[in-house]
């Protein structure tokens, strides 16, 4: 396979005066590196709609009954529809595709040291069905009863009859929508897989891998090993809907605690699977921002294996009050309380690399160093809610909903701006704007906390979620609590106000940034050996060789302080 | 991968050798599962429990095995693929083990969880039974076993 990648990239130069078409070049390219660009601007995008219906539900929730600016009055139906979209489009159409797909796509082949994905039409194919399913979930609005509202986990029966959702037609284009982002994803996952086993650079060795690209590697491979029964499951509660069977209908003696499992059977390994590729991006900044080799390199990749096995043993945590029997609620407390364990690891071998090293805050290094503290707080809640007998109390507050964004939040976007602004002068061949880029974290960073502390105190005083409209319960209206409600939503305008810095320094960069060099950060991996941004091929001086591991900062036998995977071993003894 | 299987035959090497079967080899696994089949179906007739159990079960994953093996390649692919092909059958046992206990013993349609009732049942007497929430408490809690309760 290897051999043919090679054949290959002699064969794309032979063509390279061909100049491609608008369509061909940015729609329908079958280079890694303009697929990750697709599948990044369309997250973005996403995360518009995302962050949208947020700002619409918070709104509601906050000053119930207000006509919303830029949205109207948000009835009830609205507020069904607004939550579920916000969850979904931000873990299958955001998290997933930025973190996954984008950086997957845009790394691999250059940290690798080859020319392109092993399978370049398979790649398209990913990117065009994630699109499908992107306008199938926005076009889901604009049906008659509106987009599916029955929460991102999509529980029959609610989910699977028409008359209790309301959302008949909206809920079989949610479900179509998360089957066609599942089979698009599947393709990337086989494709990032084989191009690593077969397309690493000559003398590049499993342990010569940076960790991004093992993180991504796992994660892979965790969704291809969990996605299986959820596509069956998502057929089954279509035909449900449509065609009347009875699979999780109790009525007819289906049952929907059986979608549960089949959901959270992939449910869970998928906060993995968004979660290592964000550990492996923290990983790469620490280094090179710390000037220090990687503290227990083959400790983070066996743990992080050892949590992608784990991950597999705990999805019915998420089904405590669900009526599951309870000598599996045990077992499943159990394993919960055991996974906080390698990821802790992780978090101390992260630290243990910060140690001793000589720190530079970049606009990368801050999102690096946030995402550890805000994550070790969604940990640390996550042991809570881990223990079954916790977890009765605290389910179906927003100490759970405060808990998953402490996690996701960090995960999704404090990750992928980490990833960003790192990548940024590679990806595009410009720099970023160092100042915005700070004012941008920390306008991100403070109303994120002012966002969740709040919905931690809520949940402790038992404030129930999914509840539309608060002024129908008395009792959650006392004491603070709505004053706690409006401090949230408040946050997150400022919040969503700051994400308008971002785009206009990453627009601004895009086009009037200062040139960037080939080695911005004086990094050792191999993307930083090719020209930014790296031309179709990514190597024109040729693919590289490769002569040690990436993280080799600060080596006492040499003059600088790091040492490229492309130096041969012969350059310390002359510099 | 595949391109192994399909490989033309080098003399003396031992995974081409596998690779390069005569259609005869193919015909010859196929004949070894329609006897298998005659086996299976038979052997369920004879009305014996365990007789069933083997012919049925028994014989399909055999059957399945030799599929795999022969018809999918997996027996001249790299060790790897048997070891991730093990990793998923593992993978659906763990999702049965722990979805077999909420949803294989059901009554009615109510989704009625009678396997869980009677673990927790038990478990309330044998609590109760070694004294410790008896000496706790004095006696035990009126209805503390119902199975409304448990519920």
């Amino acid at each position: 396979m290897s051999t043919a990648a090679h054949a290959d990239h002699g064969h794309d130069h032979a063509h390279a005066h061909h100049e491609p078409g608008f369509v061909e070049k940015y729609l329908w390219s079958t280079d890694h590196k303009m697929i990750a660009m697709q599948y990044l601007f369309t997250g973005m995008a996403m995360a518009l709609v995302g962050g949208f219906t947020v700002y619409a539900f918070r709104m509601q929730l906050a000053f119930p009954g207000m006509s919303v600016p830029g949205y109207g009055r948000v009835t009830a139906t609205d507020y069904n529809a607004l939550v579920t979209t916000h969850g979904s489009v931000m873990i299958f159409w955001v998290a997933m595709p930025v973190l996954i797909a984008a950086l997957g796509n845009y790394l691999i082949p250059l940290m690798i040291g080859c020319d392109d994905m092993v399978f370049p039409r398979l790649n398209r194919l990913s990117y065009q069905l994630f699109l499908i399913s992107a306008i199938i979930l926005v076009a889901s609005f604009y049906v008659p009863g509106g987009a599916f509202g029955g929460a991102w986990t999509s529980y029959p029966p609610l989910s699977a009859k028409a008359e209790y959702s309301l959302t008949g037609l909206g809920s079989s284009m949610w479900l179509f929508a998360v089957a066609l982002e599942f089979a698009a994803f599947l393709l990337g996952g086989i494709n990032f897989v084989t191009t690593v086993m077969n397309s690493r650079a000559p003398g590049m060795k499993m342990f010569d891998v940076p960790i991004v690209v093992w993180m991504i590697i796992i994660a892979s491979i965790l969704f291809m090993a969990s996605v299986g029964p959820l596509i069956a499951g998502a057929i089954m509660l279509m035909f449900d809907q449509q065609l009347g069977t009875g699979f999780f209908d109790p009525a007819k003696g289906g049952d929907p605690v059986l979608w549960q499992h089949l959901f959270w059977f992939f449910g869970h390994p998928e906060v993995y699977v968004v979660l290592l590729p964000a550990m492996g991006i923290v990983a790469e900044i620490i280094t090179v921002f710390s000037r220090k080799k990687l503290f227990a390199y083959k400790t983070v990749l066996y743990t992080a294996i050892g949590t992608g096995v784990l991950s597999f043993f705990v999805w019915a945590h998420h089904q405590f009050i669900a009526g599951i029997d309870p000598r599996m609620a045990n077992v499943f407390s159990v394993t919960t309380l055991l996974i906080s364990i390698p990821v802790a690891e992780m978090v101390f071998v992260y630290i243990g690399t910060l140690y001793g090293g000589s720190i530079r805050l970049t606009t990368p290094m801050l999102w690096a160093l946030a995402f550890i503290a805000e994550f070790l707080l969604g940990g640390v809640t996550g042991i809570f809610l881990g223990a079954s007998g916790a977890d009765i109390y605290f389910h179906d507050t927003y100490f759970v909903v405060a808990h998953f964004h402490y996690t996701f939040f960090p995960i999704a976007f404090i990750g992928s701006f980490a990833a960003i602004t790192y990548w940024f002068p590679k990806m595009f061949g410009k720099m970023m704007n160092e100042t915005w880029g700070k004012v941008h974290f920390w306008g991100t960073i403070i109303p994120f906390n002012f966002i969740f502390i709040p919905l931690f105190l809520l949940g402790i005083r038992g404030d129930h979620r999914r509840i539309y409209d608060y002024r129908h319960f008395p009792d959650l209206m006392k004491a603070g609590m709505q004053d706690l409600r409006i401090l949230a939503t408040i946050s997150l305008l400022v919040l969503l106000a700051f994400q308008v810095v971002f785009l206009v320094n990453f627009f601004v960069s895009l086009f009037r940034g200062p040139k960037a060099p080939m080695n911005p950060w004086n990094a050792n991996t191999l993307e930083w050996q090719a020209p930014s941004p790296p031309p179709h091929g990514n190597f024109p001086q040729g693919l590289p060789n490769v002569y040690r591991g990436p993280y080799e900062y600060s080596h006492p036998d040499r003059k600088d302080d790091y040492w490229p995977q492309t130096e041969p071993a012969s350059e310390p003894a002359k510099t | 991968m595949s391109d192994t299987a399909h490989a033309p035959a080098a003399p003396g090497s031992h995974a081409v050798a596998h690779a390069s079967h005569p259609d005869s080899f193919y015909v010859k696994i196929w004949g070894v599962l329609l006897v298998l089949l005659v086996v299976s179906v038979v052997g369920p007739e004879l009305g014996i429990r365990v007789v069933t159990l083997f012919t049925a079960f028994g014989i399909a994953v055999v059957k399945a095995y030799l599929v795999i093996k022969n018809f999918m390649h997996l027996g001249v692919e790299k060790k790897y693929v048997a070891y991730l092909l093990l990793t998923m059958l593992a993978l659906m046992v763990v999702m049965v083990g722990g979805v077999g206990p909420d949803v294989l013993r059901h009554q009615g349609t109510n989704w009625d969880n009678v396997a869980a009732k009677k673990a927790v049942e038990a478990g309330l007497k044998a609590g109760g039974g070694h004294g410790e929430h008896g000496a706790d408490h004095g006696a035990p809690a009126p209805g503390a076993a119902s199975p409304g309760e448990a519920h």
